[in-house]
């Protein structure tokens, strides 16, 4: 037991194992993300689909070991929400390049902003990735979340203008207006979620002290 | 024949404390997932045994020879008056202190019956009643206070990984302790009165208190981990520690002082550093009324049971 204890292996070394896995499959869906919407390729984006599918996976498992009692109950619920909400950043760049397959060519403009936007999600989930392993080596890990904040500030930004641009441009039908629209929304939501997982991770750097 | 009296009444009280005070121990531990109930209650068995051969001396000599002289009629009845408080309290899920059911109980009889009481042994033994849970508070307070300093500068899953140790290392000095003070309370009259070697006395005692655990504990911790103060592994922590520290003084000194007090005073110590608010005054009165109640109780049944046998 207690070597476990001292090596950090058992449930708990699983479960950040585990985590680290969830957000670098973010990460690598994040990137085929952006590659695909830069080359304006709509078949490999549906890879993102699978890579949602295996997020699940993981995140089911991580449930399981915490029910199993890894990690002290104090931390364990703030676990289990980090887990809950990095599955929802999966499944909204789920749904982001599901929305990307249905929709028509873009404005370059819009679609460059689009660009701008999937390459700060990229960065956002790196820098998550870094926050989640500066919990083992780092106590203070406000600089890092300032930084995750400051790009999804950004996002909002570019946000307001692709609205601004889309309402001078028209669109074929309702359902067309509304499809450009959720591919936004879920494109710009990647951001909002990758911030609520890097707040989630500061609440749990500071809730057993 | 009247010696297996006493002999029963030291059983089922060794039961009693490991259904008691497997959760003084491991409570937090089992609670926290650390370690499987059934391997806290080996390590209790282990932990127990060692203590009770090392240290347990100390404590026994205080209560079986320095506090009354015995005979088989006070043995009796003060061990088995005891025995039926401690398993009462159990039963009513009260944090009653086997130490100080037990002391009164001698020291009832042996009053009543005209054996030579040692008062200066009483007051003693009195007098760590109170300083014991007081100085768990204040050394709760303190190790509160480093703590807190030391782990803001650690990331998380390294205070995680040493909470996790520490909570496991209380456990086992906390069951040290109850090998070494609580059983040796009860074993100490026995002993020195013949009716068994201390080895043997701990070798029957442990398994008693083994088997007590087995079966029924995982009671009286509600009320002292949850209901006094919202209690987190980290207050938990400094309050177990400091009650473990304190009473490895206590038995260093032969001096037989109450875990679950001790822990009480370290949950109210961490309870006023987090705001006075957040301490239960009104679960506190309760436990301070048992503490006060238990040992005159003891010692009026003691007495009396023991002025109608001589009538």
């Amino acid at each position: 037991m207690f070597w476990r204890l001292k090596l950090g292996r058992g449930k708990e070394g699983e479960i950040i194992s585990l985590f680290r896995e969830h957000i670098t499959i973010i990460r690598d869906a994040c990137e085929l993300f952006l590659e695909c919407i830069r080359e304006k390729d709509r078949v490999t984006i549906s890879e993102v689909c699978e890579m949602e599918k295996l997020g699940d996976t993981i995140r089911r498992e991580i449930v399981l070991k915490l029910y199993d009692g890894a990690f002290l109950p104090g931390i364990r619920g703030n676990l289990y929400r980090l887990a809950e909400t990095l599955d929802e950043v999966l499944d909204t760049v789920e749904d982001a390049a599901i929305m990307f397959m249905m929709i028509p060519e873009l404005d370059e403009g819009v679609m460059a902003k689009c660009v701008r936007i999937a390459e700060i999600n990229l960065k956002m989930a790196d820098e998550l990735l870094k926050t989640f392993e500066a919990l083992r080596n780092e106590s203070d890990l406000r600089d890092r979340t300032i930084k995750i904040r400051i790009m999804e500030e950004e996002v909002d930004a570019i946000k307001r203008e692709i609205f601004r641009r889309l309402m001078e441009t028209d669109v074929q039908s309702f359902w067309q207006g509304m499809a450009i629209y959720n591919f936004i929304r879920h494109l710009t939501n990647v951001s909002d979620l990758i911030e609520d997982a890097g707040d989630i991770i500061q609440i749990l750097n500071v809730s057993l002290r | 024949m009247l010696e297996v009296l006493p002999l029963i009444a030291c059983i089922l009280i060794a039961f009693s404390i490991g259904s008691n005070d497997t959760s003084n121990a491991f409570g937090i531990c089992i609670g926290a997932g650390i370690i499987t109930f059934r391997r806290a209650v080996y390590l209790l068995g282990v932990f127990v045994f060692i203590g009770g051969i090392l240290q347990g001396k100390n404590v026994m000599k205080t209560v079986g020879r320095e506090l009354v002289s015995i005979n088989v009629l006070i043995l009796s009845i003060a061990l088995l008056v005891s025995a039926f408080m401690i398993v009462f309290a159990n039963w009513k899920r009260l944090p009653v202190s086997s130490h100080q059911a037990i002391i009164g109980s001698l020291v009832g009889a042996g009053m009543a019956l005209g054996a030579s009481v040692r008062y200066d042994t009483l007051l003693k033994i009195i007098e760590s009643w109170i300083i014991s849970p007081l100085g768990s508070m204040l050394l709760a307070m303190v190790v509160y206070s480093i703590c807190e300093i030391l782990f803001r500068r650690m990331p998380l899953f390294k205070v995680e990984r040493i909470l996790r140790t520490l909570l496991l290392l209380n456990g086992m000095i906390i069951a040290y302790n109850t090998g070494a003070n609580e059983l040796a309370t009860a074993l100490g009259p026995i002993v020195y009165y013949g009716i068994l070697t201390p080895i043997e006395a701990v070798a029957v005692g442990t398994l008693m208190l083994w088997l007590g655990a087995m079966c029924l504990s995982s009671r009286v911790i509600e009320t002292v981990g949850k209901g006094i103060t919202s209690l987190d592994a980290f207050s938990g922590f400094s309050a177990q520690f400091s009650a473990g520290m304190n009473v490895l003084i206590f038995t260093t000194l032969g001096m037989p002082v109450s875990t679950t007090y001790c822990i009480i005073g370290g949950i109210m110590g961490v309870g006023i550093l987090k705001g006075v608010e957040t301490v239960r005054f009104d679960l506190l009165k309760r436990i301070m009324l048992s503490w006060i109640l238990t040992p005159l109780l003891s010692f009026a049944t003691c007495y009396l049971i023991s002025l109608l046998s001589i009538s």
